[in-house]
């Protein structure tokens, strides 16, 4: 009986050995490929994350630059450039920075990226900042 | 006397280029063009014809998308495809390139004045509205940029009696915007259609509004008193749908009439009259009259005349401008 039992199981196990090894394969392949897709996600987490701080950094120093050189002005005209001035300070100090997942990121980005096209405008200085900004391209009618 | 549309003149506007937009300056005696030519052209009535008065060149560098003129009739602004709008003040006969507004990222679609001429709104591909301010040095400063629709803004106009702007976008929305300490807001997102919102207009009294789209369909907004006495409230209380075979490009109520003309990408050129016995709630628009060939190609603008009732022009992608009468029923 013992004998016979010993028997089926290495037919079973030779039968049986496709199935096997391509489960341990896939597990295998699975936790490889888990692991390269979270070295990936962590790479291009770190490169976009740090193109969008830079991006921001900039228009934090633009801005605290072109605030300084106007607060001492008691025009009218300087007074609501500072004032447009301190309203993307605001914007960029409250900015989501710190919470990755946030849903406002998006929405707040292109907020910040518009109000500093205005300040531009009022400062009549060109917003051609490639180095910085994203800008979309494409045609349109 | 059946109504009718009948052509008064038709004229080679912007040859081997496309005529995007026409508008009557406010006593309805010039008219400006603008095209695919970078130009703008200023039309004027003598004798019994409409003959080019200057051709404004030079200002832009790609397409003029839109022209506008000021209320007070001495400035001209247009809005380009380079990106700027550019403004133009009227001297003796001719016009001169004031300054040019830039900060849109791309494409100007559409530019409007304000009816007091102190406010000045663009809308452009890059999804924004920008209200820009006028002093009295005829210096410009933008005062806000809102980002309410989420594509390319095609058209802004401004309520007749109000500081209240609406603009219309590909994202098949109206929004409305209102100043709200030193800056304006969006107070209401008017959805309804389903495809492109090309233009929209108010009627003489600002209480109700038309808008024209890529769907086929010209829907009729009104105001109605919210509940919160915070937002604006407007409802859809009429769709025109059926007659316009493509996209209804373009939309006028005429203020003097109340009759409501559009251009559609069907080549035609239509007039609705509105049923005075109607309630005010569900009001009903007929066609009047139609011209079923207006032009040869798409068309893309038409515009009743301020002063003269029935006097409209509208213009096409075949470079032309064509001056209609419209003949009321005896």
């Amino acid at each position: 009986m013992d004998g016979e039992k010993g028997q089926s199981d290495l037919f079973d196990s030779i039968l049986l050995a496709d199935e096997r090894f391509r489960g341990e394969g896939y597990q295998e392949g699975f936790e490889r490929g888990a692991h390269q897709g979270l070295q990936n996600g962590r790479r291009h987490g770190a490169s976009h994350g740090a193109r969008l701080y830079s991006e921001i950094s900039f228009y934090y120093g633009f801005a605290i630059t072109w605030k300084c050189l106007l607060q001492r002005n008691v025009d009218a005209k300087s007074r609501k450039r500072v004032k447009v001035l301190e309203f993307l300070l605001r914007l960029i100090q409250n900015f989501p920075l710190d919470d990755l997942q946030s849903s406002r990121l998006q929405e707040d980005t292109e907020n910040l990226r518009t109000k500093f096209r205005q300040v531009c405008s009022m400062l009549s200085v060109p917003a051609d900042f490639k180095d910085y900004m994203k800008t979309a391209e494409d045609i349109s009618f | 006397m059946k109504e009718a549309l009948s052509l008064v003149q038709r004229l080679s506007a912007h040859p081997d280029s496309r005529c995007w937009f026409v508008s009557w300056n406010p006593n309805g005696t010039l008219l400006a063009s603008c095209g695919g030519d970078k130009a703008i052209r200023i039309w004027g009535r003598e004798g019994d014809s409409w003959i080019c008065k200057s051709v404004l060149q030079d200002g832009h560098q790609r397409t003029v998308r839109k022209v506008a003129w000021s209320p007070c009739g001495n400035y001209l602004a247009s809005a380009s495809f380079d990106a700027t709008t550019c403004i133009w003040k009227k001297k003796n006969d001719d016009f001169e390139s004031l300054t040019v507004l830039e900060g849109h990222e791309n494409e100007v679609k559409c530019v409007t004045w304000a009816p007091s001429g102190n406010l000045l709104a663009t809308c452009s591909r890059d999804k924004s509205v920008w209200v820009w301010e006028v002093d009295e040095e005829d210096e410009y400063e933008c005062v806000t940029v809102v980002n309410s629709h989420t594509q390319d803004v095609k058209h802004v106009v401004w309520h007749p009696n109000q500081e209240l702007l609406a603009s219309a976008s590909y994202d098949n929305n109206i929004c409305i915007y209102k100043e709200e300490d030193d800056d304006w807001e969006c107070r209401a997102t008017l959805q309804g259609h389903t495809s492109t919102v090309w233009s929209l207009c108010f009627d003489a009294t600002g209480k109700r509004m038309a808008s024209c789209s890529d769907d086929r369909t010209v829907k009729i907004w009104k105001e109605y008193p919210s509940e919160s006495g915070q937002d604006l409230s407007w409802k859809c209380v009429c769709t025109l749908s059926g007659y316009h075979g493509r996209t209804v490009y373009d939309i006028d109520w005429c203020r003097l009439t109340g009759a409501l003309v559009t251009a559609c990408g069907d080549d035609a050129v239509r007039v609705f009259k509105e049923d005075e016995t109607a309630n005010p709630d569900e009001p009903v628009f007929s066609l009047a009259a139609q011209v079923t060939k207006a032009h040869n190609q798409d068309v893309n603008c038409v515009t009743w005349n301020p002063k003269e009732a029935g006097l409209l022009a509208s213009c096409s992608d075949d470079g032309e401008i064509a001056i209609w009468r419209f003949q009321e029923e005896d």
